[in-house]
């Protein structure tokens, strides 16, 4: 027998490795432990230790030893526990004594990949500098050369198009009896349906990937926002199906199906047909996000309890991966053609049916084969710092494409082939990453989109996620959400009040509302979206203004 | 000039003049005098307007085609009548003229009027009255229309009143325009007739006030009168009803109305649910508790809880003890001022803590003691042994009536033995030698072990009732008729035959087992100034190096072919006495005449004696071929001693080569097991994990600066400062010292006697926040937070 060993304390990490560094004053701590009770990683713990002094009073050399075991609130250096910055201790503390620093020189990503297992984490990519949409500026002020309009006082009809739109000439009208132009349903054209829908899409986020109260909080919001205050707001659903109970809900038409490489919830869809009294908004063919490019879907187990079990179809407590291609589609031509004809079939033809791919380079070619494809009613292009997903963090911090070039060189594609007008493209990816909602929607808008999707920004703004882009929590993936947006442990969830959700979601699209508007008036811009309109774009940077083909300002 | 009356006309001769000439005619004119004027117009902009107030009012009639902003700017005192229409912006900046025309205006009238009044007989166009305000300092500006308004009207308002009568209106549906009142924050609008809406978040449509009916009937005279409409007084004033009024929303009521008709909450209860279900459209799936959580829970809620996990673990030093002697019991009842009892505690555990913890045991409790490892050094535990030496031995339990032999009289036998008697049974203990103690007798040097101590724990052994069958040599025969005897058999018969390495010359060689046996029976070998060569560089090997120095060698060489595996007390003392140790050295032959050691790497050793010291095998050609063996002779036997007989265990160096603390602990478990056996009980060996290191606080104790240590004393009576009893820290072993009970800030831990004597520290869930201060605390480790799932 070897001699005994004890602890190493040998190969330990020193705190400064870690991105945030807990600042605890004992002066002020009472020793309550709610910071410790509340800390989803157990990066802070209550401990002990000793004080020693070593003293001398009077005269002449008196050592005294003094010695006191005291107890604290300490960081843990272990990376399984590294403290994600999530500050829920600095939430409950009610005393001011405790709260987490970023470390600027942490050397996270060096030790984070014990025994073997490359970092994954849930958010988005982290990137601390601003996107390419938030260096756009709007340089286009009309005041006495176009009419201006006052976005306070003027009507403005900000609404886009989701479908595909025939141009006029391929329309099937004729004369009506009363000599108002009427379709001819006897004519063998397919007139495509089309939705009038607001310019902000809620992204895809699943029943599975949200929490209950997170994605019925969106949802009673989408809600609330077409029916109450008629803003025809679509969100949608993420892979992974829904509630049945949604699904034969007049509601529907708010959203959009999300149908994804894993095919969870769909023979609850299937099923749920008869049933329906709405369309659903349309359907989204998920072939890529921009979260991970290149990679599946993964539900990790511990978030599959009944709830998602159900939905989803499958057993509880098993990974469910998605894998990173549909399994029996290998080409553009059959992976659109079998999908988008099946899915346009399920509901009639009566739902539009669109791609959603990650920001590429071949972006283009997937464009080229949708604009011939009559069935085809849009593109959705998810950029690089797009997604909420749980991935590995190479994928998401390293893989994908900026939006803002790859939405232009489509939109530029389409203007080519004089086809700008009939085919949508919706851009996402780091919208509103800054905070700059409504600006980087009318930038997009103005590069090329006919829509934009959120989702990241909707989390952060209806729900306080803390995730930021400098790693803060991304916890998405573990289940264990501070917050109680990401997780299905109704001990986390239970913290999030669904009716806040929504509340804070028609706050947001209030607010976001108003900015557009803001933004538009000044364009001359009030029942047409400025799609496309790069006249009034202007970056401070050269070489970007040559790529997205709009002026330099500074 | 005077009073009278002068006409500046807008056109000479065939020519207009210039705005800017009309207004300088005009300022002239009143600068002059003039009081009453007479302008025809020909398309002027600003007519009448900037006329600063003078003793008397100013007159002014316009006839022709009125240019645009006619009285803009107007001030107090400036009467205007424009016999016909008037274009754009009629009253612009209005500050206090008035202003009346006998036909329409145009767009813009009155715009941002502050003061003033304007009459206009017929209708006006669109974005009139916006921005008009109302200054406190004077009469809020009038606008009275007797037709109707068009598009945008009042946006912006901030002040004034506006009066639209309705009379004979232009669009019979909409006597407002489209969407009036955009931004409106002041003032009213009083109109009688059918609109089409207004700009709802900025104004709220009303019924007149008494008062305000009032005024309106007051002020409809002057201006039905000044726009020649006097007949329309009785149409105008017979019904109150047919009037209304627009007036501003409150700041209360717009951010009442910025909520929305129906507030989220209730949209949630009254729409949402209504259309997917009660509870939502994940009701089905969610069975529990849906309420909304703070983030500091307690009971069911808590994402933790404590668990107490009193001596859940091991202690290192029982853990690492192949006997699991819980030191840490007898360092408690020691603190408790029960010393004696843990002395005799021990023996409950080992017949001979004396001689084995105290002496010769390579002690692994205090190699793995956590107080050596993270604090000082171990707690003196050999010598808590040996302070056992003079405990009377234990009174066994009642009989049993059960028979069990054990054969072989070495540690593993005798610990068996001892447990088993203890236990009530009736033992048979058969030893080949005339003497018990096996290798402890006849092996080790007397030197590590005294003689004396081996006896006095044997007399002690001897209290106990095994019934002792010296020189009883037990072969085949023998063992079968044990066997028939006795309901189970304990072979501990140990190892004998040494391993041999077959070389040229071998078999010159002396065997360690029989080196030593003869020094310790009397028989020993005389070395003076011999070379001495081993071969083997373990612990045995030591012992023989020890013991030739003993017998006068001068140098004794211990050869291995790998890296000594000597450790502990027997390397110290052969090391002390001058033991040479080479390796690896791979033996070629031994020649006895020329007394050289040959090495396979050419090298070599004198070697007057020369002994092997690489293990022994067991004899055990008596046990029947039913019991199976491993390759080398070893009784195979599982972790109790059971062979593939049910009848027969097998313990210590029979079954495999150990430490003689391996065969004690061999001999207490088998005997455990025998027990269950016999009294017809599940084994259930206790199994526990040694608790890890970092559980134990260890800044709670201060290395030992003057106090006391393992160096030599007595560790264990209270002579010193702290004792070792003290300084042991207890591990996985509640020490009850009430931190824990202490830290909770929530008061949520107590302790509570148990009804059967003891104590545990319980949790109160319904106070617990699970904040894990409990498990931070406690010196011993033995607060666990585990998921409350």
């Amino acid at each position: 027998m070897g001699p005994v060993k004890g602890p190493d304390k040998n190969h330990q990490l020193t705190l400064k490795e870690l991105p945030y560094i807990i600042r605890w004053r004992d002066d002020r701590c009472t020793r309550c432990g709610r910071c410790t009770a509340v800390c989803p990683l157990k990066a802070i713990a209550p401990e002990v230790r000793v004080e020693r002094v070593v003293s001398s009073e009077g005269m002449v050399p008196a050592p005294k030893v003094t010695r006191r075991v005291v107890s604290v609130v300490s960081q843990v250096n272990d990376i399984d526990r590294y403290c994600t910055g999530c500050a829920m201790c600095q939430l409950v503390c009610p005393n001011a004594a405790i709260e987490p620093e970023f470390n600027p020189e942490h050397k996270f990503l060096h030790v984070k990949n014990k025994g073997g297992d490359a970092y994954k984490r849930g958010g988005r990519r982290n990137d601390p500098n601003p996107s390419t949409l938030d260096m756009l500026k709007f340089t286009r002020i009309s005041m006495l050369t176009d009419p201006a309009l006052d976005a306070g006082r003027h009507e403005f009809h900000l609404r886009t198009y989701l479908g595909r739109i025939l141009p006029p000439k391929d329309l099937p009208l004729k004369a009506g009896g009363d000599g108002r132009l009427v379709v001819d349903k006897g004519a063998d054209v397919f007139v495509p349906p089309v939705r009038q829908i607001y310019p902000i899409m809620i992204g895809s986020m699943s029943v599975g990937a949200l929490s209950p109260p997170m994605w019925e909080g969106l949802a009673m919001g989408v809600a609330y926002l077409n029916e109450q205050l008629g803003m025809p707001v679509v969100m949608a659903s993420g892979e992974g199906g829904m509630p049945p109970r949604l699904l034969k809900s007049r509601f529907l038409k708010y959203f959009i199906l999300q149908i994804a490489s894993g095919y969870f919830g769909w023979d609850e869809i299937i099923r749920s047909l008869p049933h329906m009294v709405e369309d659903p908004a349309a359907i989204e063919i998920k072939y890529g996000q921009g979260a991970k490019p290149g990679d599946g879907g993964l539900l990790m187990s511990y978030k599959v309890l009944n709830l998602i079990a159900s939905i989803r179809g499958v057993p509880m407590f098993v990974d469910l991966a998605s894998p990173p291609t549909h399994q029996t589609k290998y080409s553009i031509e059959e992976a659109v053609a079998k999908m988008i004809i099946s899915m346009s079939m399920a509901w009639g033809f009566r739902v539009p049916v669109y791609p959603k791919i990650s920001g590429t380079k071949t972006a283009k070619a997937v464009l080229n084969n949708l604009a011939r494809n009559p069935y085809a009613a849009a593109l959705s292009i998810d950029g690089e710092d797009g997604g909420t997903g749980a991935a590995y963090n190479v994928s998401m911090d390293k893989m994908g494409h900026p939006i803002a070039m790859n939405i232009r060189e489509c939109y530029l594609d389409l203007v080519r082939q004089g086809k700008q007008n009939e085919l949508p493209l919706i851009g996402s990816g780091g919208v509103g990453k800054k905070g700059n909602l409504a600006a980087n929607a009318a930038a997009l808008i103005m590069l090329g989109a006919s829509a934009v999707s959120v989702g990241k920004y909707l989390m952060q703004s209806t729900a306080g996620c803390l995730g930021d882009e400098h790693n803060r929590c991304n916890l998405c993936n573990t289940g264990r959400c501070p917050r109680g947006i990401t997780t299905q442990d109704p001990k986390l969830y239970r913290r999030l009040d669904s009716a806040k959700v929504a509340e804070r979601l028609v706050d947001v699209f209030k607010a976001a509302d108003t900015e557009l508007k803001k933004i538009f008036a000044p364009l001359g811009r009030s029942t047409e979206l400025p799609i496309g309109m790069s006249d009034g774009l202007s970056v401070g940077n050269k070489e970007i203004a040559d790529a997205l083909g709009i002026s330099y300002a500074c | 000039m005077g009073d009278r009356e002068i006409e500046i006309k807008g056109n000479e001769e065939g020519r207009r003049i210039s705005s800017r000439l009309m207004e300088e005619r005009i300022q002239e004119a009143i600068k002059q005098g003039a009081r009453q004027l007479h302008i025809t117009a020909d398309g002027q902009h600003g007519i009448g307007g900037r006329i600063w107030p003078r003793e008397a009012p100013v007159r002014i009639t316009v006839e022709g085609p009125v240019g645009q902003r006619l009285g803009s700017m107007g001030m107090e005192g400036t009467e205007i009548v424009v016999r016909g229409g008037a274009s754009d912006d009629v009253g612009w900046l209005n500050s206090g003229a008035k202003i009346t025309v006998l036909g329409d205006v145009t767009n813009g009238a009155h715009n941002a009027a502050a003061q003033g009044v304007l009459y206009v007989q017929g209708g006006a166009g669109a974005r009139s009255d916006t921005l008009t305000k109302h200054n406190p300092r004077f009469d809020p500006p009038q606008s009275w229309y007797f037709r109707d308004v068009g598009d945008s009207f009042a946006e912006f308002k901030a002040g004034g009143i506006s009066v639209v009568c309705g009379v004979n209106p232009r669009n019979p549906d909409n006597i407002l325009g489209y969407r009036p009142c955009v931004g409106m924050v002041g003032g009213v609008i009083y109109f009688r007739g059918p609109i089409m809406g207004f700009s709802a978040a900025d104004v709220r449509q009303a019924e007149l006030t008494d008062e305000e009916w009032d005024w309106l009937k007051d002020n409809l005279k002057p201006f039905l009168k000044a726009i020649e409409r006097e007949d329309h007084y009785g149409l105008l004033s017979k019904d109150k009803g047919q009037w209304q009024k627009l007036v501003a929303n409150t700041k209360a009521e717009k951010a009442a109305l910025k909520k929305g008709k129906v507030a989220v909450e209730e949209f949630v209860k009254g729409v949402w649910e209504n259309e997917v279900g009660v509870g939502g459209i994940f009701a089905p799936y969610i069975t529990g508790d849906r309420s909304v959580l703070p983030y500091i829970t307690t009971g069911e809620d808590r994402r933790n809880r404590p668990v107490w996990e009193n001596e859940k673990y091991s202690p290192p030093c029982a853990c690492n003890c192949p006997t699991h002697i819980p030191t840490h019991r007898r360092t408690a009842l020691i603190r408790a001022g029960r010393l004696q009892e843990a002395l005799e505690y021990v023996l409950q555990y080992s017949p001979l803590p004396a001689t084995v913890c105290g002496q010769i045991c390579p002690n692994l409790c205090m190699q793995s003691c956590t107080r050596g490892i993270l604090v000082d050094s171990p707690l003196s535990i050999d010598r808590l042994g040996s302070l056992s030496l003079d405990v009377k031995a234990p009174k066994p339990a009642k009989k049993t009536g059960h028979k069990v032999a054990v054969i072989g009289g070495g540690p593993g036998g005798l610990s068996a033995a001892w447990q088993l008697a203890l236990k009530g049974h009736q033992v048979d203990l058969y030893e080949a030698e005339d003497k018990l103690g096996g290798k402890l007798e006849l092996c080790i040097p007397r030197e590590r072990l005294p003689q004396k101590i081996l006896r006095k724990e044997l007399a002690r052994f001897g209290e106990i009732g095994v019934k002792v069958h010296l020189g009883a040599r037990v072969d085949r025969k023998k063992f079968t008729k044990i066997a028939k005897d006795h309901e189970v058999v304990i072979v501990a018969c140990g190892a004998h035959r040494p391993r041999e390495i077959k070389f040229d010359g071998s078999d010159k060689a002396v065997s360690a087992y029989d080196f030593l046996r003869g020094i310790n029976t009397g028989k020993a070998l005389k070395l003076k100034g011999a070379e001495v060569a081993i071969i083997g560089a373990g612990n045995v090997g030591m012992d023989v190096a020890a013991q030739a120095f003993g017998c006068g060698a001068a140098n004794v060489t211990a050869v291995d072919i790998q890296k000594p595996a000597a450790f502990g007390k027997e390397m110290e003392a052969a090391a002390k006495l001058g033991t040479k140790l080479l390796w690896p050295k791979f033996t070629q032959s031994y020649d006895r005449k020329s007394r050289t050691l040959h090495f396979k790497d050419g090298s070599s050793l004198k070697a007057d004696l020369l002994v092997i010291a690489v293990g022994e095998t067991p004899v055990v050609d008596f046990l029947p071929e039913s019991i199976d063996r491993e390759k080398n002779g070893w009784v195979k036997a599982g972790e109790a001693g059971q062979t593939t007989d049910p009848k027969v265990y097998a313990i210590g160096d029979a079954t495999r080569p150990g430490l003689v603390t391996n065969a004690i602990g061999q001999g207490r478990v088998a005997a455990e097991a025998i027990h269950a056996t016999l009294m017809r009980y599940d084994y259930m060996p206790e199994i526990k994990n040694q608790i890890p290191y970092e559980r134990i606080k260890t800044v709670y104790y201060e290395a030992c600066q003057t106090g006391v240590s393992s160096a030599g004393g007595d560790n264990y009576s209270k002579q010193g400062v702290l004792t070792d009893a003290d300084r042991c820290l207890s591990c996985g072993s509640c020490r009850d010292c009430h931190m824990c009970e202490n830290v909770c800030y929530w008061g949520a831990i107590s302790r509570v006697e148990r009804p059967g004597g003891g104590y545990e520290y319980v949790v109160d869930d319904e106070k617990c926040i699970g904040c894990g201060f409990c498990a931070g605390i406690c010196p011993c480790g033995i607060w666990q937070m585990k998921e409350n799932l």
